[in-house]
């Protein structure tokens, strides 16, 4: 709470003790870091302005296409194995089942919706309602 | 040049893509693509195959190749060739072998080192994969927990497909795997760089395993799903 506030800094005397190491180290970094940033950042080249202003990111084709972790284990070959499985592969394959599911479903709810429509349009052109006769507004002179 | 990206469109080498799509200025690239550097803000084509677009900013080209180039946070089964002090080097089929310390064992400290030897197989995650140095493996995540790295069992088999194959194998929509793993049961590692570790109950079964990927090299994903029901 209090570091977030403000800072704390230690005096050097403090830092040097031996069960400060960690903190030591960690302060030491935080003075590099803004050292450097202090340095570089007037420093702008030709060829930073040259490439853009979208950061291009390689990754592995592993997070392209969503794969899943190749080590795997079917018919409790490798009991531990399928218990880890659960995290990964099991969960991606249900994804991409439910996916599927709701595919098929949108697709065959629009081919059921336009059979209703023709059942229902068929109970109105049936036999009975085409002998019907249709009913004639009576002219006004009669 | 390459004015609108559509999925699937068949690209070469040294073509020049605009108006590439960027969240918060960033684009995620994958295989076969390299940034351009003049025009700004556009992409050239390294590799020939068919390039694809996973909405919002990802972008890669897909296509099959046997030769691995080492990507870091890839999971890949490797070969132990060396020990050396407290190195191992892997050779992962890449151009230079991987080195993996016998520290980065899950459990493993300076007197208790894992039992290894040349020849066992490995499945690691590459920690640093440079283009000018060597790769480095890892047997333990971030919290040095092993998970489903560290060394594979001796009674498995060990043999390598294409890389085409692996991607398609380890695609969540593919049935091969699944639908082997309802003939006989078997365990296997398919190793992002094209190496794969099979072991099953006996000799015959990890064969057959062996014999259905290489059929999957060349047929479609149907022919052996339709093997498999058939010998169920």
């Amino acid at each position: 709470m209090m570091e977030e506030a403000k800072p704390i800094q230690l005096s050097k005397s403090i830092l040097d003790m031996k069960f400060m190491k960690k903190t030591k180290e960690r302060v030491q970094k935080e003075q590099e870091d803004a050292e450097g940033k202090a340095m570089y950042s007037n420093e702008i080249t030709e060829e930073m302005k040259k490439s853009g202003n979208i950061i291009f990111t390689e990754t592995s084709i592993f997070n392209c296409r969503n794969l899943v972790e190749g080590r795997l284990s079917f018919g409790g070959m490798n009991p531990e194995i399928e218990k880890l499985m659960t995290d990964d592969f099991t969960k991606k394959k249900q994804e991409v089942e439910r996916k599927k599911e709701t595919d098929i479903s949108d697709e065959k709810m629009a081919q059921e919706y336009s059979t209703l429509v023709d059942t229902i349009g068929n109970k109105f052109s049936g036999k009975r309602n085409k002998n019907k006769r249709k009913f004639l507004k009576p002219s006004e002179d009669f | 040049m390459v004015e609108d990206v559509n999925e699937n469109t068949t690209v070469f080498p040294g073509e020049v893509i605009k108006d590439v799509k960027a969240v918060k200025g960033v684009t995620i690239l994958g295989p076969g693509l390299k940034r351009n550097e003049d025009p700004p803000n556009t992409l050239r084509i390294t590799r020939a195959g068919k390039l694809q677009f996973k909405p919002p900013n990802i972008y890669w080209v897909s296509h099959n190749h046997k030769r691995y180039i080492p990507k870091r946070g890839d999971l890949v089964v490797g070969i132990i060739v060396k020990k050396a002090g407290d190195s191992l080097r892997i050779d992962i089929g890449s151009g230079e072998y991987a080195s993996l310390s016998m520290l980065a064992f899950e459990g493993a400290t300076k007197k208790q080192k894992p039992d290894v030897q040349v020849g066992d197989v490995i499945y690691g995650k590459l920690l640093n994969a440079h283009r000018e140095m060597e790769p480095e493996l890892v047997c333990v995540d971030s919290y040095f927990k092993a998970g489903k790295m560290g060394p594979l069992s001796n009674d498995g088999f060990v043999f390598t497909v294409s890389l085409g194959l692996v991607h398609r194998l380890l695609d969540p929509e593919n049935p091969i795997l699944t639908a082997l793993g309802k003939v006989f049961p078997y365990e296997i590692a398919v190793g992002m760089n094209g190496k794969v570790w099979v072991n099953g109950r006996n000799t015959k079964e990890v064969l057959t395993v062996l014999r259905c990927l290489e059929t999957a090299e060349l047929h479609d994903d149907k022919v052996i799903v339709e093997l498999c029901r058939q010998s169920k």
